[in-house]
C-alpha cells in the first residue's frame, strides 16, 4: 500500500513578560499573523476524538485538572474555528491555535523526504509569524518545538499513518507497543531533566514524552497519556481504513530523527498489515519507556511477557528484520532499512557516533562540554535552559539549528526543499486538491478539512469528498488539475474525476 | 527516489577524528568535541539561564 503519512506539531510559545494564561490568545494572534493565502473555517464534521478503534465511545476525554482551571477563566469564541483561527494553507497543510499552542499540520506524504520538507516548512511558517507577532508587540518572542515546559506540562508532536483495518485493533496494539517503547534509542529528543508526578529530578533522559507515558493504550491525549492512542479518526473510507494516530514520540529537530521516526514505524506497519506479530511482548511497555530513557543505558534488560529477556537494541533489531522480510512502497524503503541497521550498530559500539543525526545524542554532546567548560552539573537551572534552547526554531538563536549550520548534523531537506514545500503541496496525494484550491481559488472555499473541500460555484455550493482518495499516487489528477486556469475548468475535472473509475490511477 | 534522497542530504564535515568504540555494555561517557566553533558557543553564551525557570505552558495533547 502507499501509505499516506502526516506529522502535527504543537510549538511552545514564550513571550517577554506575559503568563502562562495569556498564551491561549497569543497563539491564536500568532496564527493571525499568518500573512500568505489561505483559507478557512476548518470543516469539523468528520471529527470524533472520542471515538475509539477497539469498537467504543468513551463520553469524554481526561483532561489535565491544571487545564480545566485554565480554561474556566478563558475567554469564549463563537465557533471552534474562532477560537482555532484556522488557516488551510497553499501547500494543503493547516496551520492554527490549539489550546495555546501554534500547531501545523503538514499536508499528506507519500514519501519520507517529502515529509521532513513539510514537516520544516510548518517551523519556518511558524518563525515568520513569530517575527511578525514579535514586532507587533515590541517584545521577545520565542518558539519551541519541543514537547515540556520544564514544570510538569507536556503538548504533543502527532504522527499520522494510513493503515489497513483488516488488522483487528487488538493485533495492531499488540505488534506496535514494543516497537514504541524502544524506538526512542534513536528518535527520542533529550530532555535535561526527569518530571512528572510532581517531582522534579536533575538529570539528563532519553525523551522528552517519556515522562508523560502512563498507560498502554487509551484515547486520551490530554491526560494520562498512552503508549498508543486509540484515536479512531479515519479521514478515509471507514471500513477499509484507520488513521494510526501516534502521539508518545517526540518533537525532532534533527530532520533524519523525524525521518527515520516516520519512516521505520511505515514499514513496521507494512510488516504487520503482511501478517507478522511482535518480536516479543514486553511485560510491561510502559515502565519499560522511562527505564530506557532515564537510564540511558540501551543494553538494559527489558522483562517480556514470556519471563525472557531483551534489551532495546536488540528489539529494534528483531522489528528491522522483520522489516526487512517484508513488501512496503515506501519510497525510501532501503534507505530506511539502511539508516536503522547504522545507527543501531553505532548506538551499540559508542552511541556518541550518532551525534550527527540522534537529537538526544546531539543534545547530549553539547550541554556536556559547556557543563565541562562552566563547572556545572545536571542541577544547574541553566543546563535547562540550554535544553529549551536547542529547540528554538529561530535560524539565528536555535541550538540545534547552530549544529546544522556549522555542518555537525545532517539535513535531508534544504533550505529550497523548506521554501517549495511551505508554498506547494505534495503532486501525488490528495493534499494537492487542497492546496490548489487554496491556492487559485482560495475565496470560493467555503470549509475544508482532510475528508472533504466545499466551495461556491455561482450559487451552488460544491462537495468534494476526498476520503476516498487516500490509496495511491493522485500524481494523474494533480497534473491535469495543475493545469486549469480557472474555477470552471478546476470544477469539471473535479467531476470528471469523482464520476470515473479510480482503478485508471 | 533513493539517489534523490542522497543527494539531498549533506553530510557533515568530520569535525573531530574517529571516536573510540565503546564497550558494548551500554553508552560510553561522550567523548566531547573540542573546540567549538564561535557561533555556537556565543548562541550558548547568550541563552537566558532562567529561561526554563519562565517558561510555563498549558498542556497540550
Amino acid at each position: 500500500m502507499q501509505r499516506i503519512i502526516g506529522l502535527e506539531t504543537e510549538y511552545g510559545l514564550w513571550i517577554e513578560g506575559l503568563a502562562p494564561g495569556a498564551m491561549v490568545e497569543e497563539s491564536r494572534a500568532l496564527v493571525r499573523a499568518y500573512q500568505g493565502r489561505y483559507a478557512s473555517p476548518w470543516d469539523y464534521s468528520d471529527e470524533d476524538p472520542r471515538r475509539d478503534m477497539r469498537g467504543f465511545s468513551v463520553p469524554q476525554l481526561t483532561r489535565d485538572p491544571e487545564d480545566a482551571r485554565f480554561d474556566a477563566t478563558g475567554p469564549r469564541y463563537a465557533s471552534l474555528s474562532d477560537e482555532h483561527a484556522d488557516r488551510i494553507l497553499p501547500n494543503g497543510g493547516r496551520l492554527y491555535n490549539d489550546h495555546g499552542h501554534p500547531e501545523y499540520s503538514t499536508p499528506e506524504c507519500l514519501s519520507v523526504v517529502d515529509l521532513v520538507a513539510h514537516d520544516r516548512a510548518g517551523s519556518h511558517i511558524v518563525h515568520q509569524c513569530a517575527l511578525r507577532r514579535a514586532a507587533e508587540l515590541g517584545k521577545e518572542l520565542r518558539v519551541y518545538k519541543n514537547n515540556t515546559d520544564y514544570h510538569g506540562a507536556a503538548y504533543g508532536t502527532h504522527e499520522c499513518y494510513l493503515s489497513r483495518r483488516s488488522v483487528p485493533a487488538d493485533t495492531l496494539i499488540a505488534a506496535l507497543l514494543p516497537f514504541l517503547a524502544t524506538r526512542q534509542v534513536f528518535s527520542g529528543a533529550g530532555k535535561a531533566i526527569i518530571e512528572g508526578n510532581g517531582r522534579v529530578q536533575s538529570a539528563y533522559q532519553i525523551s522528552q514524552r517519556a515522562d508523560f507515558v502512563s498507560v498502554d493504550a487509551s484515547v486520551d491525549t490530554l491526560h494520562r497519556r498512552p503508549l498508543f492512542n486509540t484515536r479512531d479518526e479515519p479521514h478515509a473510507p471507514d471500513a477499509d481504513f484507520r488513521r494510526l494516530h501516534v502521539i508518545s514520540g517526540d518533537a525532532n529537530m534533527s530532520d533524519w530523527a523525524t525521518a527515520m521516526k516516520v519512516g521505520t514505524l511505515a514499514l513496521v506497519l507494512d510488516a504487520i498489515e503482511a501478517g507478522c506479530s511482535a518480536p516479543r511482548a514486553l511485560a510491561d511497555p510502559v515502565e519499560a519507556v522511562k527505564e530506557i530513557s532515564r537510564t540511558r543505558a540501551l543494553d538494559t534488560r527489558l522483562r517480556s511477557a514470556d519471563g525472557s529477556w531483551t534489551t532495546p537494541i536488540r528489539l529494534q533489531r528483531d522489528y528491522l528484520a522483520l522489516a526487512h522480510d517484508a513488501p512496503s512502497d515506501l519510497p525510501e524503503r532501503q534507505w530506511v532499512l539502511d539508516e536503522w541497521d547504522r545507527v543501531l550498530r553505532d548506538l551499540e559500539t559508542d552511541p556518541m557516533r550518532t551525534s550527527d543525526r540522534v537529537d538526544w545524542v546531539a543534545k547530549l554532546e553539547l550541554l556536556t562540554r559547556f557543563a565541562e567548560e562552566d563547572g556545572l552539573d545536571w542541577s544547574s537551572p541553566v543546563m535547562m535552559s540550554l535544553d529549551l534552547a536547542y529547540h528554538d526554531i529561530s535560524p539565528e538563536d536555535g541550538l540545534q539549528r547552530a549544529l546544522e549550520q556549522e555542518g555537525l548534523m545532517l539535513r535531508i531537506a534544504d533550505d529550497d526543499a523548506v521554501q517549495r514545500a511551505a508554498a506547494q503541496a505534495p503532486s501525488d496525494t490528495r493534499a494537492f486538491i487542497r492546496g490548489f484550491l487554496v491556492d487559485r481559488h482560495a475565496e470560493a472555499v467555503r470549509s475544508a478539512s482532510w475528508s472533504r473541500i466545499e466551495f461556491f460555484a455561482g450559487d451552488d455550493v460544491m462537495e468534494f469528498d476526498t476520503r476516498p482518495l487516500v490509496n495511491g499516487s493522485l500524481a494523474r489528477l494533480n497534473s491535469e488539475l495543475a493545469v486549469c486556469t480557472n474555477l470552471d475548468e478546476t470544477m469539471a475535472v473535479l467531476s470528471r474525476y469523482r464520476a470515473s473509475d479510480r482503478s485508471k490511477e | 527516489m533513493i539517489a534523490q534522497l542522497e543527494e539531498r542530504i549533506t553530510r557533515p564535515t568530520p569535525a573531530t577524528p574517529d571516536r573510540k568504540s565503546g564497550d558494548g555494555e551500554g553508552p560510553v561517557r561522550p567523548n566531547v568535541r573540542r573546540p567549538g566553533t564561535d557561533e555556537l558557543l556565543r548562541r550558548m553564551r547568550r541563552v537566558d539561564p532562567d529561561a526554563a525557570r519562565k517558561y510555563r505552558q498549558r498542556s497540550g495533547e
